[in-house]
């Protein structure tokens, strides 16, 4: 059981990194939402696993599943969800407001692919 | 019980609630609002370092909780000082902010500005692994929206880049804090430091992975190499306030390395060794390299800054990874410096990009700078400060990080790479102030920039044609604010002495962690009242949790009601 | 380190002294302090400005002149004041015969120069800069010299470096202007960086950074094995400035400068900087083999050199400039001798090279001051037409030339002298023959410049009418030929002085020499080498057309152009590299990062010990858990395949999510799983929202390489997820985890049985806290960038884009409208009740914001954006605002009890007849949670829609499309897609 979920984690990541390392934003976003999968999952692991535990507290349970780990992956889920929105929006902005969606900006628009005169081309 | 330690973090959020809620439309209210904020947390850290300054620590149980099992805020020197910094920045810059009209360039520039605030002061106070964690998340995502405040292609293009990569990085912080708490099943900064020391050497392989992972988190916000990738475009891309208020983010990944590899997992630590003592110092004098390469190829300005900013953080952490008091010391005097002189040539080279019409920030022949004069001499001296020439900070911060170098058996390494590296960066900063602010005096063909090369963020503000002064038609407040932090690096220059023992007995502290871990693990949190409900069956697990494991532990607590 | 040793090598200083030295530290400030005053004296016009400069630097010269007394008495007047003693780095400041003459030398030199430049400087330039930038270098300099502490001195060292930069570049329009300052800059800098590790190490050594101190601890620094890097570097810092071989090159290129500045920074003071570093450290480094052999070999090259171009340069200054390098040469060589003698010659020299050399550079700049050039070639003649500047110039030649009777004869003697005795290389020869040649040639441009610019026939064709300028330009250097001819003539009355500061070079390292100043020696072999100079000099002048063209034909390598190649090579090279790594390639920086944090955690790994773990009993695999997983890992795996169709991404995303949260479930975690299927519903639609923007298809643009190389990141970074999640789930907490306190006192401390809620709520409340808060930030940002898009160019494009693929042909469906009516208050109260359970079994405030977002998206959905923005009474602003202000009020409630922040509490109450319930103010926090929620979702939507909507895009009005109660009319259902994805 347990090297099911650590290879269902192996295989998140590794098609998360997949995705993120393409050109587009659109599959780069998808990568990470993937890689949030998981984290998530793994982030769920650490507190290790148990089946048929009760939810809630009972009478008499010997059992739980690690409360703390949940807890933390709540949070982090939430974030990641505000993550994900935030990305989407600014991915789409560049989108809207230069005509492709590609994730690597091109050289010219950190001023390199400029030529101007040497700074001191005044020998 | 006094909440002090608790309003750094309450009162920015509360503030930026309000700001949202109330007066979103109203950018005047917002401007004083935010501004009496920022000086208020001002007061406060202030108050806060005082009470720290006799190494008193402090510690704020959260719902009343005893750590580990609540979150604590824990306000040591290092704390408060990083606080003082972050809220000596914050008012400059907010002022510059108000006085370029920056702010009233998009929506919610306040509140973002105030989150932030709320964010960065939370990381450095907070005691507990994940709820840094969550502070990390806090500022970083205030960040993007500051970011991308106002918008731009460029500056959308670049913000999407910085996002994703800090995306990147927050997963592998969920990962490291998921090893750690499987490793030592804990989440507290001291309760850590205490299960850490009593792990089983023989099986450290778990706990070494989480180091260099919680390392590699922190070595990114720092941008060490090669996990800078993300700083130059972000920074120099930014709107100028916000450029000069990220020159406390990457402190924050140095606090975070400072804090955990001294607390947490110190150098003499035996389960970790060979780790970070072995590629961290290597890793920083190549980070300070490639900055110097950079401030000497940049192209625009405003990347010749970013790049001197990763220079600086290469410094900075050679002087950490020596993991010594005196390293640590000298680190955290660089670090107040370069904090100042960063946010100083931000804002600077903002005023000049106003100014030089469609050159904008790009080194090559413009038009005169408008008040030339005052402009071109603050530069002269924050260039002087970034650079490390003497007399300023820098020169200071230099001479301690190389003085505190000679612990290191790479000692000649440091030296050699340090000095070299100031040589460089004196040659970068004169070639691009003498071509900005000489060059432009030269009679003859000026090649300028034809305005559709020239990216779109340039020259909102900028007024083409007009030759007065700064202190004619341009507002004075961008001046006053870049003014008060060149006072800050002269004062932290004066006073080096004081604030060199200061920080010394930080890092004495840092080095003797136990009245640390000892107050946070043993101060008592709430009484937990026998069973509210009926007085069936005892609860009585105290002390039993230190000895019980998982499965038995929760036997008796499931009554029914 | 250092500091400590308060205890003084000269006089304890006595009250007395103590009153002497306070003015020390006023000498120092004064010229700094007065920097501000011309910048402001300016706008009270020229003659204030200079004034004012003048009289501080006069000012400063009395004070000075105060301890004149006490440093013939041999006393030495010190000031100290901490800095900070912890680096040892304190302001110390002494005064010694050394100190003082060289101080006396800044000083005295600088009036001159400040009176000089007051008539030199013209209208259009601006004087009070000017003066600022001089006082600074002044100060800078005056500072050096008075320096007790070596890390002191380097800041006054670096300082003139900066003063002088900005001084050469003045001349801001002048390239030259500008590449000399760079150039010196850069050169000076370097050496500036050399000597701060020099000097740092000098400090390691001796174990203290006072130069009273170190001067004491000859023996100890000789026998450090720290010693030959310390002198390397420290002989960098002094060649650099003072111009020596190969370090000569910034020199005459600095010379672009305004005349007063090279008569004073270039050949009076800074460039003696180096001179007098290497005169203080004397007692402590000179004397071995390596300082003699690399400090006068350097000197013996530069002074030869030097001398040899000089005589070819045709520009009167860059005549002067290399004049000045050969005699910094000549000085350096005495210094490296390292004999007393050789020091007492030094001393000498630098008094008389000092006054005529700035004597010579203020008639240069008469000279082009009056004939507009100062090419030699132009020039001659001049001797009837400028009588005054002629007499002033020859004697200073003359004087340079070391002819007798004049002072630079003296010391030249004296360094012929010292020549003879000096044996480099094994040879006794060579040194009396380079000596001999250097003077020679300096003799030979001594003559030149008196003859080529002063005697030969009056031309009619100068570019300006030649006559002599006003008293107030050739007062300065007439006044420096005082001590030219006056010493030249009575050597005696210099002698005590030099003997003075002689004895303050050599410290206690040598004996003072017996030998005394005299213009008559005998027939001596020095004597016979200069009169074997002055003949060759002349015979030199005599050929000189012949040679000169000689000169012009060889090729030789030029300093500047392979100094700017240097450094264009670097920048180059620099260029090349930031520009080729930091290229805005995000996927090689996600995949460096990748890789970086795999190895880094192997090696982590490997590293470590492994093995002793305790085992821990896995878990049966279920069937339904073999499914869930098979799914996932083929959803997967057909994601990746099909990731360039973007809607099926979308679909599987979403069977990923449901996968995953039924593994939640599976492993008893029904929160999470809640959670993760609400979370997973409300990101679809994000996305759906997003994708209606942008293409619907990712092009394929990666070769197969490339994927290939993305696929073995992927891969490794999915090994290591495996490995290290396997690593944990196979083994054991080592220790206890803290969750069983959380498990234990959930119920009695938090009031509620959901243990998982309480953590969020209460244990870590403010986690939950600071997560909302990014919720809310998260809404904000995306408000405010869908506002700058809206506002920007973007609106445009959004007008005029056109429809990927067709539209539905009705928007809002009959059907979905009605169920979602329907549906509405069901799913309203399904969030209540998720809420209210919450702290008792799974739900909690996030879930149910999340419940009750999906009911409102679903009214958007359904009847299109502006229907339902039209029936939304509140702004989602204020929503999140009131949110993030609930909880936190929750939390600053518990101040009023005297609790900390988010402290709890709760109880249990009756009303009958309903049964009891409670009540926690975790609650209250969790209102503020599920406020927050809502309004976050909401709005985020709200604004992705609202890019549709602003878009131009007209919208129905009506619930839905098709409506029985209106008439057949259908509404437009152009481009109403945009909402009803």
């Amino acid at each position: 059981m347990e090297l099911l979920i650590a290879s269902a984690v192996g295989v998140l990541t590794a098609a998360g990194i997949y995705m993120v390392l393409r050109l587009r934003t659109f599959p780069v976003i998808i990568g990470t939402s993937l890689l949030s999968y998981a984290v998530n999952v793994f982030l769920f692991a650490s507190g290790r696993l148990a089946m048929n535990a009760p939810p809630v507290l009972r009478d008499g349970a010997t059992r739980y599943t690690d409360p703390l780990p949940q807890a933390l992956v709540l949070t982090a889920i939430v974030i990641s969800f505000g993550m994900t929105a935030v990305v989407v929006i600014m991915a789409l902005g560049s989108w809207l407001s230069s005509d492709d969606d590609l994730v690597d900006r091109p050289a010219v628009s950190n001023g390199d692919a400029r030529s101007p005169s040497m700074p001191e081309g005044d020998a | 019980m006094s909440h002090w330690l608790i309003i750094p973090v309450v009162l920015p959020a509360m503030l930026a609630a309000i700001l949202v809620l109330m007066v979103r439309e109203h950018i005047v209210v917002q401007r004083a609002l935010s501004m009496a904020g920022a000086l208020a947390l001002t007061a406060v850290a202030v108050g806060l370092f005082w009470q720290a300054s006799d190494g008193t620590i402090t510690l704020y149980q959260l719902g009343n909780w005893p750590a580990p099992f609540g979150i604590v805020l824990v306000a040591d020197r290092l704390s408060t000082l990083m606080v003082l910094l972050t809220t000596l920045l914050a008012p400059l810059v907010l002022l510059y902010a108000m006085g370029s009209g920056w702010d009233a360039r998009g929506r919610h520039f306040h509140p973002l500005f105030q989150f932030q605030l709320m964010g960065i002061l939370g990381a450095f106070l907070t005691g507990d692994a994940f709820n840094l964690f969550v502070f990390f998340e806090v500022l970083l995502i205030a960040s993007y929206g500051l970011m991308i405040h106002s918008g731009g292609r460029e500056r959308l293009r670049a913000g999407t880049q910085y996002v994703l990569y800090n995306l990147l990085g927050s997963t592998l912080f969920l990962f490291a804090l998921g090893t750690i708490y499987a490793q030592t099943g804990t989440l507290n900064m001291a309760d850590l430091a205490g299960r850490v020391a009593e792990l089983d050497a023989s099986a450290s392989g778990g706990i070494r992975v989480a180091a260099v992972l919680l390392l590699m988190v922190f070595a990114i916000k720092a941008a060490v190499l090669p996990l800078h990738f993300w700083l130059p475009d972000s920074y120099a891309h930014a709107p100028a306030p916000v450029a000069a208020l990220f020159a406390i983010m990457t402190k924050v990944g140095a606090y975070g390395i400072i804090r955990f590899y001294t607390l947490v997992f110190p150098p003499d630590l035996e389960i970790t060794q060979g780790l970070f003592d072995t590629w961290l110092l290597p890793a920083a004098l190549l980070t300070l390299v490639l900055g110097m390469i950079g401030v000497l190829g940049a192209r625009r300005i405003d990347r010749l800054i970013a790049f001197s900013v990763i220079g600086s953080m290469g410094l900075l952490l050679s002087a950490v990874s020596v993991f010594t008091p005196e390293g640590i010391a000298a680190a955290l005097y660089y670090a107040i410096h370069s904090t100042f002189a960063t946010a100083a040539l931000f804002l600077l080279v903002d005023e000049i990009k106003d100014r030089r019409g469609a050159a904008g920030p790009f080194l090559v022949h413009g038009r005169p700078i408008e008040g030339g004069a005052l402009i071109a001499g603050m530069f002269f001296v924050a260039a002087i400060a970034m650079t490390g020439l003497p007399p300023l900070s820098g020169f200071l911060g230099k001479l301690l990080i190389l003085d505190a170098a000679g612990a290191s058996p790479l000692v000649w390494w440091v030296w050699a790479v340090v000095l070299s590296g100031s040589l460089v960066a004196v040659v970068g900063f004169s070639r691009a102030g003498s071509l900005i602010f000489w060059k432009a005096h030269q009679d003859g063909p000026d090649g300028r920039v034809d305005c559709e090369t020239a990216p779109e963020i340039e020259d909102e503000t900028a007024q083409p044609g007009s030759t007065r002064g700064p202190i004619g038609p341009r507002p004075v407040l961008p001046m006053i604010a870049i003014g008060g932090l060149i006072a800050l690096l002269i004062a932290l220059t004066a006073f080096a002495g004081p604030v060199n023992r200061v920080l010394t007995a930080t890092a004495a502290q840092l080095f003797a962690p136990a009245p640390y871990i000892e107050l946070v693990l043993t101060t008592p949190g709430k009484q937990i009242k026998e069973d509210p409900h009926a007085a069936e069956g005892d609860h009585g697990v105290e002390g039993e949790t230190e000895t019980s494991h998982g499965d038995e532990a929760v036997d008796d607590t499931g009554e029914d009601h | 380190m250092g500091a400590k040793i308060q205890r003084h090598v000269w006089s304890p200083p006595s009250a007395f002294a103590i009153v002497r030295a306070m003015s020390l530290f006023i000498i120092v400030l004064l010229p700094f302090l007065g920097a501000l005053l011309p910048g402001l004296m300016i706008r009270a016009g020229r003659q204030a400005c200079f004034t004012a400069t003048f009289l501080v630097s006069a000012l400063a010269a009395v004070g000075l002149l105060t301890h004149l007394p006490a440093v013939l008495r041999g006393e030495t007047v010190s000031a100290r004041l901490d800095w900070m003693p912890g680096l040892g780095l304190n302001v110390n400041l002494f005064l010694d015969p050394l100190g003082f003459m060289f101080a006396a030398l800044i000083l005295g030199v600088g009036l001159l120069i400040i009176a000089y430049a007051r008539h030199y400087l013209s209208r259009d330039d601006n004087m009070g800069e000017f003066f600022s930038y001089l006082l600074l270098f002044q100060g800078a300099m005056v500072g050096i010299v008075l320096s007790d502490n070596i890390l002191l001195l380097l800041i006054f060292w670096e300082l003139t470096s900066l003063s002088s930069f900005l001084l050469i570049g003045f001349w801001k329009h002048l390239p030259e202007g500008r590449q000399g300052a760079r150039m010196a800059l850069t050169v000076t800098g370097m050496g500036g960086l050399a000597l701060i590790g020099g000097m740092l190490m000098l400090g390691q050594i001796v174990g203290s950074y006072d130069l009273s101190v170190i001067l004491e601890q000859r023996d100890v620094v000789q026998a450090s094995p720290l010693y030959v890097p310390a002198l390397l570097l420290i002989l960098l810092g002094c060649f650099t400035k003072s111009a020596q071989f190969p370090f000569h090159f910034w020199l005459p290129h600095a010379m672009a400068a305004p005349t007063p500045v090279s008569a004073y920074l270039h050949s009076a003071t800074m460039v003696k900087a180096g001179l007098f570093l290497m005169a203080r450290l004397w007692p402590v480094l000179s004397g071995t083999p390596e300082w003699v052999v690399i400090v006068s070999s350097a000197g013996l090259i530069t002074m030869v050199l030097g001398a040899v171009i000089a005589l070819f340069k045709h520009d009167l200054k860059a005549l002067l400039a290399f004049s000045t390098v050969s005699h910094l040469g000549l000085i350096t060589f005495l210094l490296g001798t390292g004999t007393a003698f050789g020091a007492m010659a030094a001393v000498f020299h630098i008094l008389n090279h000092a006054s005529f050399k700035a004597a010579l550079f203020m008639t240069a700049g008469i000279v082009d001051h009056e004939a507009h050039t100062r090419d030699m070639r132009r020039l001659g003649g001049l001797r009837h037409l400028m009588p005054i500047s002629f007499a002033i110039a020859t004697l200073a030649a003359l004087s340079m030339a070391g002819i007798p009777l004049l002072n630079g004869f003296l010391s030249k003697e004296m360094m012929l002298e010292e020549a003879t005795h000096t044996t480099l290389f094994g040879s006794p020869m060579l040194v009396t023959v380079v000596a001999t040649l250097g003077a020679l040639f300096s003799t030979a441009y001594s003559f030149r410049l008196i003859a080529h610019t002063f005697f030969g026939p009056k031309r009619d064709d100068y570019p300006a009418h030649p006559h002599d300028p006003n008293p107030g330009m050739w007062l300065p250097p007439a006044l420096l030929i005082i001590p030219v001819v006056g010493i030249g003539l009575f050597p005696a009355l210099a002698e005590p002085f030099v003997k003075l500061v002689t004895g303050a070079v050599i410290g206690g390292a040598a004996e003072m020499p017996d030998a005394h100043l005299k213009i008559w020696h005998g027939l001596t072999l020095p004597l016979a080498m200069s009169a074997i100079a002055v003949i060759g000099g002349a015979l030199l002048l005599a050929g000189f057309a012949p040679l000169s063209r000689i000169w012009e034909a060889a090729r030789r390598p030029e300093a500047k152009h392979i100094f700017d190649r240097l450094i264009d090579l670097c920048v180059g090279g620099a260029r090349r590299v930031a520009r080729g790594l930091h290229d805005g390639a995000f996927t090689r920086y996600a995949a460096i990062m990748v890789l970086t944090v795999v190895a880094v955690g192997a090696h982590a790994w490997f590293s470590g010990a492994t093995g002793t773990e305790i085992r821990r009993p896995l878990l049966p695999v279920t069937p339904i858990a073999v499914a869930a997983w098979a799914m996932l890992i083929a959803a997967a795996g057909f994601l990746i395949a099909a990731h360039r169709n973007r809607l099926a991404v979308l679909i599987l995303m979403g069977i990923i999510g449901l996968m995953v949260s039924v593994g939640f479930n599976h492993f008893s975690a029904p929160d999470l799983a809640l959670t993760q299927i609400s979370v997973e519903v409300v990101t679809i639609i994000l996305l759906l929202l997003a994708l209606n923007f942008l293409p619907n298809r990712t092009p394929v643009e990666s070769g197969a390489a490339r994927r290939t190389r993305d696929a073995i990141i992927a891969g490794l970074g999915g090994v290591a997820a495996t490995a290290l999640t396997w690593t944990i789930l196979s083994t054991e907490f080592p220790i206890a985890p803290i969750s069983d306190y959380h498990l234990a006192n959930s119920y009695k401390g938090g009031g509620g049985d959901n243990v998982v809620n309480v953590i969020l709520v209460d244990f870590r409340g403010f986690d939950t806290f600071g997560e909302i808060i990014v919720l809310g930030i998260a809404a904000l940002v995306i408000y405010a960038l869908t506002e700058a898009l809206l506002s920007g160019p973007v609106r445009r494009r959004l007008l005029n884009r056109g429809h990927e693929e067709p539209q539905a042909g009705d928007a809002h469906p009959l059907m979905m409208v009605v169920l979602t009516r329907v549906m509405m208050p069901v799913i309203l109260m399904v969030g209540v009740y998720i809420f209210l359970r919450g702290h008792n079994s799974p739900g909690g405030g996030f879930v149910a914001g999340l419940v009750v977002a999906i009911a409102v998206v679903t009214q958007y959905m359904a009847s299109g954006f502006a229907w339902a923005a039209r029936r939304q009474r509140y702004p989602y602003h204020g929503i999140i605002g009131a949110g993030v202000l609930v909880a936190g009020l929750t939390g600053i409630g518990a101040w009023l009890a005297g609790q900390p922040f988010l402290t709890s509490a709760f109880g249990y109450f009756r009303i009958p007849p309903m049964e009891e319930f409670e009540l926690a103010t975790a609650m209250g926090f969790d209102l503020g949670v599920f406020l927050a929620v809502v309004g976050a979702v909401m709005l985020s939507l709200e604004s992705f829609s609202r890019l549709g909507y602003r878009a131009g895009t007209e919208t129905s009005d009506h619930a839905m499309d098709i409506d029985p109660s209106r008439g057949e009319e259908l509404a437009p259902a152009v481009g109403a897609g945009k909402e009803s994805n």
